[in-house]
């Protein structure tokens, strides 16, 4: 059986200067200034959800750069539709639909993703694991390891495992019936289970 | 079922996404089958290891890259269609007068001019002197003819223009009173 390292304890969280949004009222105060043209209420706004929408996109397209350029178009499809969001139950489920949305017409215009065995090699035979920081191995290894994934079985296990989202929500979110999601995450998990083995097991 | 075929259920087992009555089918079957177990623990092991990796968020530099992004875009949407058509336009402006100058650093300086008289051409055109007779007046006294009489010389002058190829030579042949 391959031996993952130990476990780390989480890192501490960089801190954000933000106020937070507690309650549905301080969001649409928030919201009804930004609509009004108030950029810094705006601007208070990307800070609170910039983290969801960025990471996102990140785990989605795999490249930073290509993580920002979605971002961007989607905090300005955002400003566009203030007025919509305002009456949305849930600001998240908007910006992470609106997100998978613009990361599938990104995708349209970069090449496809990795075959596992291509992964594989990939991720051995690139780096000497050893010279890489625990970071950047770590970090390395999660873009492989989604990378194996087909669209569809990445979307919903960055947001089901990575994000946190309910399958329900998943559901929503992917326009999918519960039942596809959680087909899609029982057939993700387990290529990535065996990523992770197989990875480790060429190290070692 | 054998234990590839339960993979998947472990799969969906391990983070509660079984309804209950497959959850306790599941339940018992690991409770009896160690490969499984073994599978659930690698299972189990890997997945936390990618939450980890994701808790590591990029720099807070990009975030702040996609605000001024967004803001910047939003704030030039601001500027009043005017301004902004002069801004396009002193651009446009300040392009094209880059280009000109571009252009004229490149452009050759007008060929060199030079004046010379190769001596056989000069002598073939070289025209004899014309004699001047100083005619009198009618009713002046008989002027005194100088035992000289003036000579007034016409000298023929080549321009030769030397162009920037070699190969062409401009040969100008000019009529010049002397001065």
């Amino acid at each position: 059986m391959a031996v993952l390292p130990d476990r780390k304890e989480p890192s501490a969280l960089s801190l954000a200067i933000v106020v937070p949004l507690d309650g549905p009222e301080d969001r649409c105060s928030v919201i009804d200034a930004a609509k009004a043209g108030d950029l810094l209420a705006f601007e208070q706004l990307m800070r609170q959800y910039e983290r969801l929408v960025l990471v996102t996109a990140l785990r989605l397209l795999g490249s930073l750069e290509d993580a920002q350029d979605v971002s961007q178009e989607v905090f300005l499809k955002l400003y566009r539709n203030l007025g919509k969001v305002q009456g949305a139950a849930s600001l998240s489920g908007w910006l992470y639909r609106v997100t998978v949305n613009a990361c599938h017409d990104s995708r349209r215009r970069r090449p496809a993703s990795v075959s596992m065995e291509d992964a594989g090699d990939l991720a051995t035979a690139a780096a000497d694991p050893q010279q890489l920081s625990a970071a950047g191995e770590r970090s390395r290894v999660l873009e492989m390891s989604l990378r194996i994934l087909s669209q569809k079985e990445r979307e919903a296990l960055v947001l089901r495992d990575l994000e946190g989202l309910s399958t329900s929500e998943v559901a929503r979110v992917l326009g999918s019936s519960e039942a596809t999601v959680r087909s899609q995450i029982s057939k993700a998990r387990v290529k990535v289970k065996g990523f992770v083995e197989r990875y480790f097991r060429r190290r070692v | 079922m054998n234990c590839s075929e339960w993979e998947e259920r472990l799969a969906l087992y391990w983070a509660g996404d079984l309804d209950a009555e497959e959850a306790v089918r599941t339940q018992r079957h690991l409770a009896e089958c160690p490969g499984c177990q073994v599978f659930l623990s690698g299972l189990k092991s890997g997945l936390h290891w990618l939450q980890e990796a994701h808790s590591e968020e990029p720099s807070p530099a990009h975030f702040a890259a996609v605000r001024a992004r967004v803001l910047g875009e939003l704030r030039a949407e601001r500027q009043p269609f005017w301004r902004r058509k002069l801004l396009y336009g002193l651009a446009a402006a300040a392009l094209l007068l880059a280009w000109t100058a571009g252009l004229r650093l490149q452009t050759p300086g007008p060929p060199a001019v030079a004046l010379s008289r190769p001596p056989v051409v000069a002598q073939a055109l070289a025209a004899p002197p014309v004699r001047e007779s100083v005619m009198p007046a009618p009713g002046a006294d008989r002027p005194v003819l100088s035992r000289h009489p003036r000579l007034v010389k016409t000298e023929p002058v080549m321009v030769r223009v030397v162009t920037d190829n070699p190969d062409v030579v401009i040969y100008w042949i000019a009529d010049k009173k002397g001065e």
